[in-house]
């Protein structure tokens, strides 16, 4: 266990062990795959002593979280229903507070699950994600980080720095609904909605092994659930011992129209 | 396989030991440190019956690794009361029928006595979610919830009193 005290000191680290380390951020998925033995990683490097990496701010219209800020904190941020209602919305439903008081934004977002909220939220926000390694950083937009279910573009020396929730104007409404077996439980379906007059962008999760991401123009609720359905019966959509694609289908309208719903009703003091 | 020196404080104690660093705060807490009332259920993060505070946040003790515990202040369930008495969770467990096996017990009392700092007088809805991260295989969840909501309106008027 390595347990570095800068960005510098992990990056040497990475580019020294990267095939064979692990970064540990809230550990919350990393340490049950060890306890399990899915992973045996023969270096795991700590990020609590990093510093820097535990902040968050907004920055160039947008909400940056550094990769060692966990769910919990950025949920206690009193102006977060003010600034990224998206995530505010969604936090209840990210496991259980135990788990996000160690649990990690930016660690979410580098299993990428494509059920995970934290993944639906950075892509349905059009965010990015910041990775540097010893020779040089990057951001990568969210639709170029995430490959597949659990699989992205980091390369093995890399660190995910940050991630990048873009504000949006000030109009803006916000919708999320989600479905789960049981409370804190991965989504089987969740669907985030983000509207801006006519314009919609409509994040799925759950349904394929990335969260799909569409943007239409509508001028009703009832032309956007419209969308809504044809996209539920055209789309790949995955089938597991979990739930059928038909359940899943299901759900993408029934949740659909839901966030929908919420979107355009949605009164925050939403401050861009 | 490295070893780490970590010193901590647990209920109050100051404790230094070597740990592997493989091991984690739940191992540690219970064959090095000699304190079994928190439990190890599924290991892996699921049944919450490894709960202990951190730093004043409650955490799964078996996905958190004790060399990173070093230099926290830890709150398990040996240090929710003082010695030979009950708190007022304990006894209102006792008196629901909150508890068949225990197993799950030392994990409820952790997360039922940080719901109730966070939120004195939360709603039925609201201690369900609270707890929805422990599993309890044998209670039913009734005698939990009925227990939790009877200490939040003692604890509330027992506030009362001392405004009174």
């Amino acid at each position: 266990m390595h347990r570095p005290n800068s960005i510098r000191e992990i990056l040497d680290i990475l580019e020294l062990h990267g095939e064979d380390a692990r970064i540990l951020a809230g550990g919350q998925t990393l340490v049950p795959m060890m306890a399990m033995r899915v992973a045996s990683p023969a270096h795991l490097i700590d990020l609590a002593l990093a510093h820097e990496l535990h902040q968050f701010d907004v920055t160039k219209g947008a909400l940056r979280v550094g990769a060692g800020v966990t769910q919990s904190t950025l949920e206690g941020w009193d102006q977060l229903a003010l600034k990224q209602p998206l995530l505010e919305m969604m936090f209840p439903w990210v496991a259980h507070s135990p788990i996000r008081n160690r649990g990690t934004v930016c660690g979410s977002i580098a299993h990428a699950d494509p059920s995970a909220e934290m993944v639906l939220a950075l892509m349905t926000l059009g965010g990015s994600v910041t990775l540097a390694s010893k020779k040089r950083e990057r951001t990568v937009n969210a639709a170029d980080f995430f490959l597949g279910a659990l699989q992205t573009s980091r390369e093995p020396n890399e660190l995910i720095v940050s991630a990048e929730f873009p504000m949006q104007s000030a109009e803006t409404g916000f919708g999320f609904a989600e479905y789960g077996y049981r409370h804190g439980d991965f989504a089987v379906v969740a669907v985030a909605v983000v509207r801006n007059g006519k314009s919609w962008t409509i994040g799925f999760g759950g349904v394929d092994d990335t969260v799909k991401v569409f943007r239409i123009e509508a001028s009703s609720i009832g032309e956007v659930d419209e969308h809504i359905n044809k996209l539920a019966s055209t789309i790949e959509v995955r089938e597991d011992p979990t739930a059928t694609s038909g359940l899943r289908r299901h759900l993408m309208r029934t949740l659909g129209a839901r966030a929908v719903n919420q979107a355009f009703e949605f009164k925050g003091n939403y401050q861009s | 396989m490295t070893e780490q020196s970590i010193h901590l404080t647990i209920n109050g104690v100051e404790r230094a030991a070597k740990c592997e660093d493989r091991t984690t705060l739940l191992d540690f807490v219970r064959h090095d440190l000699g304190l079994t009332g928190t439990h190890a259920g599924c290991e892996h993060g699921v049944c919450g019956a490894c709960t202990v505070e951190v730093n004043g946040q409650i955490v799964r003790s078996c996905l958190m690794f004790a060399c990173q515990a070093s230099g926290a202040n830890i709150k398990t369930v040996e240090g929710i009361a003082r010695a030979g008495e009950l708190t007022d969770l304990q006894v209102a467990f006792k008196k629901h029928h909150a508890l068949q096996c225990g197993f799950c017990t030392p994990g409820f009392l952790m997360a039922a006595d940080d719901l109730l700092r966070k939120n004195t007088s939360p709603s039925e809805l609201e201690v369900r979610e609270g707890l929805s991260g422990n599993l309890c295989r044998c209670t039913g969840y009734v005698g939990i919830v009925e227990a939790v909501l009877e200490v939040a309106v003692q604890r509330r008027n027992k506030i009362g009193d001392a405004r009174a």
